[in-house]
């Protein structure tokens, strides 16, 4: 019997010993970089905000461990492309590190390493090691951070878009009863254009009237959106994704190489009918939303002014639900996948600069900062979403006091991420080395019709001929309408 | 020296010594040249030459990337086709009409007010001087917010008031808003450019009209305002210059958006967003030029009026 015991404890204490080995393989930290022999220091570029201002900390972990100076410029995000674009393309290597925006990964691929090539070169590990620790991140994030095949750059954080709804009024006996009254069926998220359209059409109330049985002292609002000149693209990409189009087709070889790109009648008519019924459903939305960013959004909602946001950052869920506790303490939000179930994606990646001088100490830094340990700061301290799967379903941020907001992104995260992987291969978007300058023009061009600039028939003409006259420039794959 | 001497002897009259450079530098003939070439070098490097590469490119296609394809006059054809070029530019010279007017108006309206002796003279145009102090960025920022519909500081005053809320960024009104913001911003250079010169008229014209018997509206007619239209052309040049190249009240509010884009900031979209330097640099020499040809005729008016006043 006490043979028994001891050889039990025995048993118990090797699987917690193998246990501990096989999580200390799996997670790749700050422990795990090599001695790295270049000491040059390396010059990255990051946004403003409060993640890097937790991660930064982190970082100088990194210059003790390895002895590298990291130097840190710090600039709004609008202004990330431009001045990388101009040291990438004179190849100065002024940055290492590289930041990405996940839609300019292909244009900027020739002056990126491939991290494969760099594993190979710098780690002990080899490409194995590198492939074992990434399987852990999102595919689809992953994908986005791939050019024609070779994984250019890691992700930082997530902005994979979702639609944030009230619970607390879904939920509502009174608003369900009356909501099926009227409609004949029942309230529930929206999956489909019509639901949307009731829904928001519902729930568009003037002051003095009720929600869940209470009297308003404001406006309601159904909708918030972003029709602004800044973020209405991502808002569109959602509505023609999820109705099966894009702003072309890519069409490619047998070989999987890509062939050309189409803009196909099926894509013109999706655009068409998206922006149509975008333009229908801001009958219901905040008069502000026409020149309103994410900010405005997010505050529309969490000041209690509006129902759903039909597409909104993901990232952006659990302050919104926080401004909605303080505002309206019975309040709660919901985030589901937006009609039709493929939102936009993408991160905010980092990869290394080909002109860089240390593109050792640049790949390790990436490694670093897409790391468990490092990822999990930029969870708990820095308020966003990381990209890494394993991350997103550890237990501490399912428990009971993390379960709302965070835990609820993070699994919904996880499950979309699952359900949108087939199609992120064909997304125009990360196919095209012409992707940063048609998602900016986009964001001009979309905006028109809904500030009545144009019709909707004008802007789609518009985008066929920019999208087309861009990517002839910028790109070397052909693109044709049809 | 014996040299000289000997020399002197042989010749029979002295041989003119060689100046140094700086006898040269500071000679009479050359010292206004001494005192301009670092000027013209400095202007050469950083103006003259970016210029002319912009110049350059406004016939190529560039792209960044790869070789700079010469395409003749094919940017400025596009650009004479191009809708939302004109419009921009049709935008911008509406702007200016309106900002010009208003900022003088009311920065001469005030001139006068502020021209005489008052208590709390100094807090109150020390004040007034507050909008131009502020970066014209975070100005956009602050009135993007005060103008905003359902939370603005400027609905909730008027609903306060019980008046209807209104929609100070649609369509119709952004433009006249994005104007405001710049005439608010820009009102006290008007101002105080133009109490300076009240102050500075001679007081003995305006006492012999007085004595005269001459009202004040026919003074102000045909004295005051005559006096200070040097300053008053000053403004509207400084003014045009500066409207024309009119960028930061967008970028913190409409960014381009609800009919409210700007000669510079299509450039700005054109050459540093897109990238497409080739025919951003044919935007920014049109608009360069229109701005010198502006300019050109209001300089024209300044001396004339300058003329006037002697």
């Amino acid at each position: 019997m006490r043979h028994r015991g001891i050889v039990g404890g025995l048993v118990v204490a090797l699987v917690l010993v193998c246990s501990f080995a096989v999580l200390a393989q799996e997670k790749f930290g700050l422990k795990d970089i090599p001695e790295i022999k270049n000491k040059k220091p390396i010059n990255m570029i990051v946004e403003t905000g409060a993640a890097w201002d937790k991660v930064i900390e982190y970082i100088k972990q990194f210059e003790t461990v390895t002895g590298v100076k990291v130097n840190i410029e710090r600039v709004a995000s609008p202004v990330v492309y431009s001045k990388e674009n101009v040291e990438l393309m004179a190849g100065t290597g002024y940055y290492d590190v590289v930041y990405v925006e996940t839609s300019w990964t292909c244009e900027w691929s020739d002056y990126l390493f491939d991290l494969e090539e760099l594993a190979a070169k710098y780690d002990p590990k080899g490409v194995e090691g590198f492939r074992e620790d990434i399987q852990n991140i999102s595919p689809v994030l992953l994908r986005c951070g791939q050019a024609y095949g070779k994984q250019m750059v890691l992700p930082f954080y997530t902005y994979h878009m979702g639609m944030f709804l009230r619970q607390d009024v879904y939920d509502d006996p009174t608003e369900q009863a009356a909501f099926k009254a009227k409609y004949g069926y029942d309230l529930k998220p929206p999956t489909t254009y019509k639901e949307l359209y009731d829904q928001a059409e519902f729930f568009t109330r003037k002051k003095g009237d009720t929600l869940k049985g209470k009297t308003l002292d404001h406006d309601l609002y159904g909708v918030a959106m972003m029709a602004g000149a800044y973020q209405i693209n991502d808002e569109i990409s959602c509505w023609i994704w999820g109705m099966g189009g894009d702003y072309a087709t890519v069409v490619k070889n047998p070989d999987g190489t890509i062939k050309e790109f189409v803009i196909t009648k099926k894509d013109k008519d999706i655009l068409k009918q998206a922006l149509t019924q975008y333009k229908d459903l801001l009958k219901f939305a905040p008069a502000g939303c026409l020149t309103a960013n994410f900010d405005f959004a997010c505050a529309q909602q969490g000041e209690g002014f509006a129902i759903i946001q039909p597409h909104q950052f993901a990232s952006l869920f659990t302050w919104t639900a926080d401004l909605l506790k303080e505002k309206v303490p019975d309040g709660r939000l919901g985030i589901y996948p937006t009609v039709g179930g493929q939102p936009y994606t993408g991160a905010w990646s980092l990869g290394v600069a080909k002109a860089s001088k240390n593109p050792e100490a640049a790949y390790w830094l990436v490694r670093y900062i897409a790391s468990y340990d490092c990822q999990k700061v930029l969870m708990k301290e820095g308020g966003q979403f990381s990209a890494r799967m394993d991350l997103l379903l550890d237990p501490e941020f399912h428990s009971p006091e993390t379960e709302y907001p965070l835990g609820l992104v993070c699994s919904y995260l996880v499950d979309i991420w699952k359900q949108q992987a087939p199609y992120v291969d064909n997304y125009w978007y990360f196919n095209t080395r012409a992707g940063g300058k048609v998602y900016e023009m986009q964001m001009n061009v979309l905006h028109k019709p809904m500030a009545e600039e144009v019709t909707v028939d004008e802007c789609v003409e518009e985008l066929v001929a920019k999208t087309i006259e861009l990517t002839s420039k910028f790109d070397t794959v052909p693109i044709r309408e049809e | 020296m014996r040299t000289e001497a000997f020399s002197e002897v042989q010749t029979g009259y002295a041989v003119a010594r060689k100046p140094t450079i700086w006898e040269v530098l500071t000679s009479e003939k050359y010292f206004k040249w001494t005192l301009l070439i670092p000027l013209l070098v400095v202007l050469a490097i950083f103006m003259l030459y970016p210029l002319l590469y912009c110049a350059y490119y406004s016939f190529h296609q560039w792209g960044m990337r790869g070789e700079a394809i010469y395409v003749g006059a094919q940017n400025y054809r596009q650009l004479l086709n191009d809708k939302a070029f004109l419009e921009a530019l049709y935008r911008t010279l509406k702007v200016l009409v309106i900002c010009v007017s208003c900022e003088l108006l009311i920065g001469l309206g005030l001139a006068l007010l502020w021209s005489r002796e008052f208590p709390g003279e100094n807090i109150v145009r020390g004040l007034a001087l507050l909008p131009l102090l502020v970066a014209p960025l975070i100005l956009s920022l602050l009135w993007n917010f005060m103008f905003e519909y359902d939370f603005g500081a400027v609905n909730l005053i008027l609903q306060a008031l019980g008046l209807n809320k209104v929609y100070w960024w649609s369509p119709q009104r952004a433009l006249y808003t994005i104007c405001f913001i710049t005439i608010w911003q820009w009102f006290p250079f008007s101002t105080f450019v133009l109490v300076a010169g009240l102050r500075s008229l001679p007081r003995d014209v305006f006492e012999a009209a007085k004595v005269d018997g001459a009202s004040p509206w026919y003074t102000f007619r045909r004295l005051t305002l005559p006096m200070l239209s040097p300053l008053i052309m000053i403004i509207v040049v400084l003014r045009t210059m500066w409207l024309i190249r009119l960028f930061d009240p967008l970028y913190g509010t409409t960014r381009g958006g609800v009919q409210t884009e700007l000669l510079d900031w299509i450039v700005y979209r054109t050459a540093f967003v897109y990238f497409d330097i080739g025919y951003g640099s044919t935007m920014a020499i049109f608009s360069l030029v229109l701005t010198i040809a502006v300019c050109a005729i209001m300089f024209k008016m300044l001396m004339r009026a300058l003329g006037g006043t002697r």
